[in-house]
């Protein structure tokens, strides 16, 4: 018996420590939380709290609240309807605003534990469900398509009868993108939305919130396809694609003209360029100048052809055969002198043809010269002019004629002869160049003329050398140009000059010795008697006082005439004092004797039978003796 | 003659008594709703709608207003977490339902009459925030402005009510007011936080007043179309 005492007391005792011995520690619970109380339509709540540990022992749950003006508290009506851990507030224990004290209470066996109270108004922990019956049609406006969004509200919220207010939010997206679109709807419960890409999959979501309160949860999405309305761009597609084919070939068009330089040579034709025959840029670069400037140089400038000889003379020299002939003679000597002045002075082409070549500018000039030549005339003695051109006549006559060459007397002009006779050396020696140049010295030399501008002539070899040039092919010229074909028709040439010289020198030893030992002898045309006959007249220049002029001599200088055989008809004249008294011998054609009477009165200058020894007077005779380089017409007779 | 005369005017007087009384009776046409010319012309319905949108934009400026205040003079810890109202309100004596079953049981007559018992109980409050807000040193004038814009608007909505009272309920002119004893009582707070916490009471209140307001007038808008599915 006391065994059993014993043993249920040791029983009861580990009963009673047993707890303790097992060594777990047994807390009341911790602090719960309230979380958060949500109503969906302001009508009911719910309240859901956050339990702590438990401390290990079985902890029950209670909330409790106080409304707003009591100090009665109530438990929660229901645990069960919001799940673990929440409290369910139904209509008849909701008030709207009204403040709640809610208080959550955790108890186990060892203790409670009360959570922080929370202040609530339902009015404003408003949190409706999602907008239902969301549906989204495709419609079509004016064949564009666009979605229309219709949705109702959430079930339970009593937006018609105004109890509570919602504005609704969609948002839309492309299926693959991840950006939403939103959209405010306001208390609408439809909304369209435009801008939408063919064939594409769109999803769409709505939510609401009321006027205070929360937003509400996303809809359920709801999935569209937008039909392909490909055949509404379809017609833009084609504009673009014929535009740009349009542009293309443009372009290549372009491309083409530019690759052949045509379209920029008929759009911008290009500018020409200085260029210079035989002139190279890259010499100019290269810096050489010598060779490029050796292009610009051209030999033959400037020109100094023989063809050219005749532009720069007075082409026809005219002697006028009545009464105006000395006249005549004398003018176009000046014209002739003026002439070849200013030729010799350039080389211009018009400057020596202008004066000289006018017809009626010669004839004016005719008619003034013949007014000073009747005041002039003293010296001619025509009658020892026409004899000594008898006796030219005899000799000379056939081999003048081998020398001269007819002139072509067709036309009725005469060239004038671009020079004077050449002094006596060259005289003497058969020097085209020679004679030429005498024949433009006595050409050149007038009576206006001082001596010394025809000795610049003389001492000019240069000058005159072009000068010869000229007027020897010019004599050639004349020399082939002269043709008597009309006996009335005298020509003056200077040739006839030189050949008459050439003839006294070759004559010398029959008649004409004395003629050409002369050192420098001039042969002028004096004048023309009326029996067409050109007077000649030796000239002497610069035979000082020891010159042996003979006085007494012949002088074959005078041409008488041109006869039929194309013969200069020479005149052999007596030089002497009685110079204004030399018989004219002239057997000229005519036949007329006053002729030479008249035609030495009408001369200016001294004639041949003056004594033209002194040099005075070769000045005077050089001054004077012009030579008849004018276009004057020869009157035929 | 002269006797002749008297008779007539004084049969004239009796017959047109009726519109000298009328005339003499303010027909309470003053503007309502601010768009209001002829109290007789407006229909009931638009009336409603009229003293409803008054409602929402009052709702709506009180709202801005409390949360201006809140950011600007409350310290943080302070503030009503969930717009729970830690302050009494004035109008909490007032015998206003405060759920929808219990609206949904009460009259029409009592819903109009709770509006217009909030919208009388809060005219003077709000011109004494008025006052005190201006004591404020950096209070910006967007607050000013819409305090006092609500509080004429509050006096408007006042009068449209009354007229929809006489209208729809048939009563005669209710000049009497509910909270004539003056609910509000100003006390003298020389405590800056407390004086803020007080306006800021002041403020949060008039927003829920101002919510119940428009829930009510909607409400009733809704009775007025269909009796049987509103609340």
């Amino acid at each position: 018996m006391m065994k059993n005492l014993s043993e249920v007391v040791l029983l009861l005792l580990l009963l009673f420590f047993s707890p303790y011995a097992q060594g777990t520690r047994y807390s009341p619970p911790e602090k719960p939380a309230l979380t958060r109380c949500r109503s969906p339509e302001k009508e009911t709540f719910t309240c859901w709290w956050e339990p702590g540990s438990d401390g290990g022992l079985p902890t029950t749950y209670a909330l409790y609240y106080r409304k707003e003006n009591s100090d009665t508290v109530y438990e929660c009506p229901d645990y069960h309807t919001a799940g673990e851990n929440s409290c369910f507030f139904n209509k008849n224990d909701t008030s709207i605003w009204v403040n709640y004290n809610i208080t959550v209470v955790a108890t186990n066996a060892l203790g409670s534990t009360f959570s922080d109270p929370v202040d609530i108004d339902v009015v404003y922990i408003v949190k409706p469900n999602s907008p239902e019956e969301v549906v989204v049609t495709v419609m079509e406006d004016k064949g564009w398509p666009f979605l229309r969004v219709s949705w109702e509200p959430p079930n339970k919220a009593d937006t018609r009868s105004g109890w509570i207010t919602l504005i609704y939010e969609l948002r839309i997206r492309l299926d693959g993108e991840d950006d939403w679109e939103m959209h405010l709807a306001g208390q609408q419960k439809m909304f369209n939305i435009f801008s939408l890409r063919s064939g594409g999959t769109y999803h769409v979501q709505v939510r609401c919130k009321p006027d205070h309160g929360f937003w509400s949860e996303w809809s359920s999405t709801f999935n569209v396809k937008v039909p392909d309305y490909f055949h509404r761009e379809k017609s833009t597609w084609i504009l673009i694609t014929v535009f740009c084919a349009f542009i293309f070939l443009i372009l290549t068009w372009l491309l083409h003209m530019n690759s052949h330089r045509s379209l920029k040579h008929c759009i911008l034709p290009p500018v020409p360029g200085p260029k210079i025959r035989g002139f190279d840029k890259q010499l100019l670069k290269s810096g050489k100048s010598e060779e490029i400037f050796s292009a610009l140089v051209v030999s033959d400038f400037p020109p100094i052809t023989s063809s050219n000889c005749e532009d720069f003379l007075v082409e026809y020299l005219e002697v006028y055969i009545p009464e105006e002939q000395e006249l005549m003679l004398e003018e176009s000597k000046d014209l002739h002198d003026n002439c070849l002045k200013s030729e010799g002075s350039t080389y211009d082409n018009d400057s020596g043809r202008g004066s000289c070549d006018s017809h009626t500018l010669l004839m004016d000039k005719c008619r003034r010269s013949k007014e000073e030549g009747r005041l002039t005339d003293q010296e001619e003695s025509p009658i020892e002019a026409q004899r000594h051109q008898k006796k030219w006549n005899e000799g000379p006559l056939a081999y003048s004629h081998d020398d001269i060459v007819s002139p072509d007397t067709s036309s009725g002009r005469v060239k004038t002869w671009p020079s004077v006779f050449s002094p006596l050396p060259q005289y003497s020696s058969l020097n085209q160049m020679s004679s030429l140049e005498k024949v433009k010295q006595h050409c050149l030399s007038d009576s206006l003329f001082p001596p010394s501008s025809s000795s610049s002539y003389l001492t000019q070899p240069g000058h005159d050398n072009n000068k010869e040039a000229l007027g020897a092919s010019y004599w050639d010229k004349q020399h082939r140009s002269l043709h008597p074909q009309t006996q009335a028709l005298w020509q003056i040439q200077a040739h006839s000059e030189v050949n008459i010289s050439n003839v006294g020198r070759k004559q010398a030893p029959v008649d004409l010795q004395p003629l050409a030992l002369r050192p420098t002898e001039y042969v002028e045309v004096q004048r023309i008697n009326e029996e067409d006959m050109v007077l000649l007249q030796p000239v002497m220049s610069d035979c000082g006082a020891g010159c042996p002029r003979p006085r007494q001599e012949d002088d074959y200088s005078k041409v008488q005439g041109v006869n039929n055989d194309n013969m200069l008809l020479l005149q052999r004249e007596v030089a002497g004092h009685e110079a204004e008294r030399c018989p004219c011998e002239d057997q000229e054609m005519n036949g007329a004797m006053d002729s030479c009477v008249l035609s030495s009165i009408v001369t200016q200058k001294p004639t041949a039978c003056i004594d033209t020894g002194t040099p005075a007077r070769d000045d005077t005779a050089l001054a004077v003796s012009g030579y008849v380089d004018t276009a004057t017409i020869f009157t035929t007779y | 003659m002269n006797m002749m005369t008297v008779k007539q005017q004084g049969v004239w007087a009796a017959l047109l008594w009726p519109y000298l009384l009328t005339a003499s009776i303010p027909l309470d046409c003053k503007e309502e709703q601010g768009s209001l010319s002829r109290c007789p012309s407006i229909s009931q319905e638009k009336l409603l709608d009229r003293v409803i949108q008054h409602a929402e934009l009052i709702y709506r400026v009180s709202e801005e207003s409390c949360s201006m205040f809140e950011e600007m003079f409350v310290p943080f810890p302070l503030r009503l977490q969930r717009n729970q109202a830690g302050y009494a309100c004035i109008t909490k004596a007032l015998p206003i339902p405060s759920s929808k079953s219990e609206i949904q049981q009460i009259s029409d007559t009592w819903l109009l009459h709770s509006v217009l018992m909030l919208v009388q109980s809060w005219i003077e409050p709000l011109v004494y925030l008025q006052t005190t807000l201006d004591r404020y040193d950096n209070a910006p004038d967007m607050l000013l402005n819409k305090t006092k814009w609500v509080s004429d608007k509050l006096i408007s909505l006042e009068q449209g009510v009354v007229v929809l009272i006489r209208k729809m309920l048939d009563e005669g002119m209710l000049t009497a007011t509910y909270n004539e004893q003056g609910l509000f009582q100003y006390d003298a707070q020389p405590d800056m936080l407390e004086s803020v916490m007080r306006d800021y009471t002041l403020l949060s209140c008039f927003k829920k007043d101002a919510h119940k307001m428009e829930i009510f007038l909607k409400l009733l808008k809704c009775r007025q179309t269909d009796k049987y599915n509103c609340a």
